[in-house]
């Protein structure tokens, strides 16, 4: 679909739940080592009712409220700040809930449907992890669940800012979660852990990424400081067609190439990518982290943004990138996610994001 | 702004057309059946509306759900004369369960699935080249949920021309787990009706074909119905109990992006599960907004007949929505004898069909799902030349 009309949306908040990360600036990098024995995120939630919920939105939980108080949409009480029905949710899962149906199917098969938990029951439902960070937060707009294989993470980017553009919502929760457990391994054919020792053992991304995608305008009366501008978006059969149609609409040097998960386990960027990003830095979020599937797409989309906050306020940590300090507010980033033609994936879709200070015009009709 | 519906496709239980879903609807033919595809010892219910294409008693097979949203697509798709190629108009599919039950056969059972599957995209790429699709698992709501972002994509210029889509098949784990929540096992969907037991799953796919009215209906021959605004929202209050309050709301901003009153309103697909809670719900929030109107738009509940069609059934609402205005017959919501106090004063149809002497012009749609999610869809009726096998329809008394 063409973004001529729909570019205005900006990034206001990100978290992370991903164990062995700190928070959202550790995206720039790989994850250290160990991680695999650091704190489980799902340990910072606290209260009732955890029990009955699945991995998935579990780590989407964590996530979100740390996307949420970043963009300041909840106070330190964890109230919401502005009306619960200018305010939607965008999940990105391919996988989040396997884990449910599997184990129930399992559970029939060996002792009828008297063995199965009916708390378990909203959880067969793809929509769940949505509903719970609605329920959770008290946001009633627009509530939308993408599982579109690869491309899912930067497709729900791209749909939160549709709502926005076309007047249902000022703000969005964009989740991208994706769960390591038995039943994702099965699905995915990665191999089990258990035949591994800690480092030997295939990695599969376990975690939640999440995003605030609101209106410019929502930004500026909240007072609240952009980190990124979401620009031109494309899905499409082919990667290098999708890439070439946004580079075509946001034409200028590219900083960084958020690359695809590349299939058979390719761990760098294949010719059959394109040459759309040119000579620009690539970053391989999936390499670092394992296969992330729908998760991907908001991962990379946090990884820019912070990149570009990072490159608009000068270098604030270390990291593997090169970053000049007070750089041009016309950076733009590249993300992409889905090989299409060149890898089996039914499509790629490409992302432009762009400095906070390239942030267009203000929406109409966008401050309720 | 509105939307013109120039190709319309669905296959449920009742029927592998259009066509034949609205004769099965108004001849009150359901689709309820002893359960086909699994193992029955495992269940206390022992019931479905499952379409019957497996190949042997007890013996499932994967992606089922996958061939109905074929054939949907195409259906729609070829009545609005975009034939086969799809490569330049976005395609989304509402679903609540996706592919799980191959995911499901594949766990247990060892069938080979392949997990590109679970998308939709990947047969919509084989099938019609398309590449602007999305799968969006919006629960009992999804179907509608595409029909208002289908409008949006339209309205914001994002395309010309616009697939919308539903498809569910029958997960073995949501039957096992519905079965347990109920005190007594379903035996047939009773929407309002004092002896209803819960609900029935359905299965089925529905695909509608949406262009700008100032557009025109393109290379298709039909307009079968004008899309006059679509609300959406979420109650963010309980994962499986639906609240009154925010489906009134839905409904209200509905009818304000429709730009209509209550009183406008001539039919009112009802959601209509036959679960206490989602029809005390649906009933209070539609007391509230037709408060004082006497009498109230005709209403039925099609989900009597085709069971639940989750992802699929805002939309197979809507597409029935359609035939009964274009041809003035409303189906009756069976296996309602003892309706409900909260119902009282709305005039549902029952018992059989029902031919309304004045014109019905403008129907309302209410789909809502697990988690809260809402969707309400306004249409209108839009005056075309009767197609010749509608007047041959009618001819029968069907």
């Amino acid at each position: 679909m063409s973004t001529a009309r729909t570019t205005q949306a900006v990034i206001t908040g990100l978290g992370t739940a991903v164990r062995g990360l700190d928070g959202p600036a550790g995206l720039l990098g790989p994850l250290p080592a160990g991680h695999r024995s650091a704190a489980d995120p799902v340990s910072r939630l606290t209260g009732r009712g955890l029990r009955y919920k699945d991995r998935a939105t579990k780590l989407a939980m964590a996530a979100a409220r740390d996307a949420l108080k970043a963009a300041r949409l909840i106070d330190d009480s964890g109230e919401l700040t502005v009306p619960g029905e200018s305010t939607g949710v965008v999940a990105s899962t391919n996988y989040g809930n396997c884990d449910t149906v599997c184990e129930t199917v399992q559970t029939i098969a060996e002792s009828t449907y008297l063995a199965t938990s009916p708390m378990l029951l909203p959880a067969t439902s793809s929509n769940v992890v949505a509903s719970w960070l609605a329920i959770t937060h008290g946001l009633r707009g627009a509530n939308l669940t993408l599982c579109n294989g690869p491309t899912s993470g930067l497709d729900a980017v791209n749909w939160a800012r549709l709502l926005i553009a076309a007047g249902r919502l000022d703000r969005a929760l964009v989740v991208g979660v994706e769960p390591d457990n038995p039943a994702v391994r099965h699905v995915t054919e990665t191999p089990d852990p258990d035949a591994y020792d800690e480092d030997g053992a295939p990695e599969l991304f376990d975690g939640a990424v999440a995003l605030v995608v609101e209106s410019p305008a929502s930004a500026e009366a909240r007072g609240v400081r952009a980190v990124a501008g979401i620009g031109p978006y494309a899905r499409r059969g082919v990667h290098a067609d999708a890439v070439a149609e946004v580079r075509a609409l946001r034409p200028g040097p590219v900083g960084l190439w958020c690359v695809p998960e590349h299939p058979a386990g390719l761990r760098a960027p294949a010719p059959g990518l394109g040459a759309g990003a040119g000579t620009a830095p690539v970053h391989d979020l999936s390499a670092w982290y394992g296969p992330a599937s729908g998760a991907l797409g908001v991962m990379q989309c946090a990884a820019a943004a912070v990149w570009l906050a990072e490159r608009a306020t000068g270098p604030a940590r270390g990291g593997v990138l090169d970053r000049g300090a007070g750089a041009a507010c016309d950076d733009v980033v590249l993300v992409s996610a889905g090989t299409g033609d060149a890898g089996g994936d039914d499509a790629g879709s490409a992302l432009i994001l762009t400095a906070p200070g390239a942030a267009v015009p203000r929406l109409v009709d966008s401050a309720r | 702004m509105s939307w013109l519906v120039t190709g319309m496709g669905a296959v449920a239980s009742i029927g592998g057309s259009v066509e034949e879903i609205f004769g099965s609807l108004i001849a009150g033919r359901s689709g309820l059946a002893p359960l086909r595809g699994y193992d029955r010892d495992s269940f206390r219910a022992q019931v479905a509306y499952e379409i019957d294409d497996r190949p042997a008693q007890g013996v499932d097979e994967p992606l089922r759900a996958t061939r109905w949203l074929e054939r949907a697509v195409a259906a729609a798709a070829g009545d609005a004369g975009l034939g086969d190629d799809l490569s330049r108009v976005p395609v989304l599919v509402g679903t609540t369960l996706r592919e799980l039950r191959s995911v499901e056969l594949s766990w247990r059972d060892k069938v080979p699935f392949d997990a590109a599957d679970l998308h939709f995209g990947t047969m919509l790429r084989r099938r019609f080249n398309a590449a602007d699709t999305h799968t969006v698992a919006n629960a009992c709501s999804a179907s509608l949920y595409t029909l208002a972002l289908g409008t949006d994509l339209l309205e914001l210029g994002a395309a010309d021309t616009v697939v919308v889509a539903g498809v569910d098949t029958i997960t073995e784990s949501t039957y096992g787990l519905l079965d347990r929540c109920y005190p007594e096992a379903p035996d047939r969907v009773r929407p309002f009706d004092r002896a209803r037991r819960g609900m029935l799953q359905g299965e089925g796919a529905v695909a509608v074909v949406l262009r700008r009215e100032s557009d025109g209906p393109g290379a298709g021959t039909h307009v079968h119905a004008r899309v006059r605004g679509v609300a959406v929202n979420c109650d963010a209050y309980h994962p499986s109990a639906p609240d009154a309050k925010n489906i009134a709301a839905a409904v209200e901003e509905a009818h304000r992006r429709a730009g209509v009153r209550p009183a406008d309103i001539d039919l009112v697909m009802l959601h209509g599960t036959g679960t206490p809670l989602n029809d005390e719900a649906e009933s209070t929030a539609l007391g509230t907004v037709f408060a004082g109107l006497d009498p109230s738009p005709y209403m039925t509940a099609i989900k009597s007949m085709t069971g639940h069609t989750a992802g699929a059934s805002g939309l197979h609402s809507l597409v029935a929505a359609v035939d009964v205005m274009r041809r003035g017959t409303v189906p009756p919501t069976v296996y309602l004898d003892d309706p409900v106090d909260a119902v009282a004063g709305f005039r549902l149809v029952r018992g059989a069909a029902e031919r309304p002497m004045e014109p019905l012009r403008i129907a309302q749609i209410d789909s809502f799902g697990f988690g809260g999610l809402n969707a309400v869809a306004v249409v209108e009726r839009v005056d075309e030349p009767p197609a010749r096998d509608a007047v041959r329809d009618e001819g029968a008394g069907l």
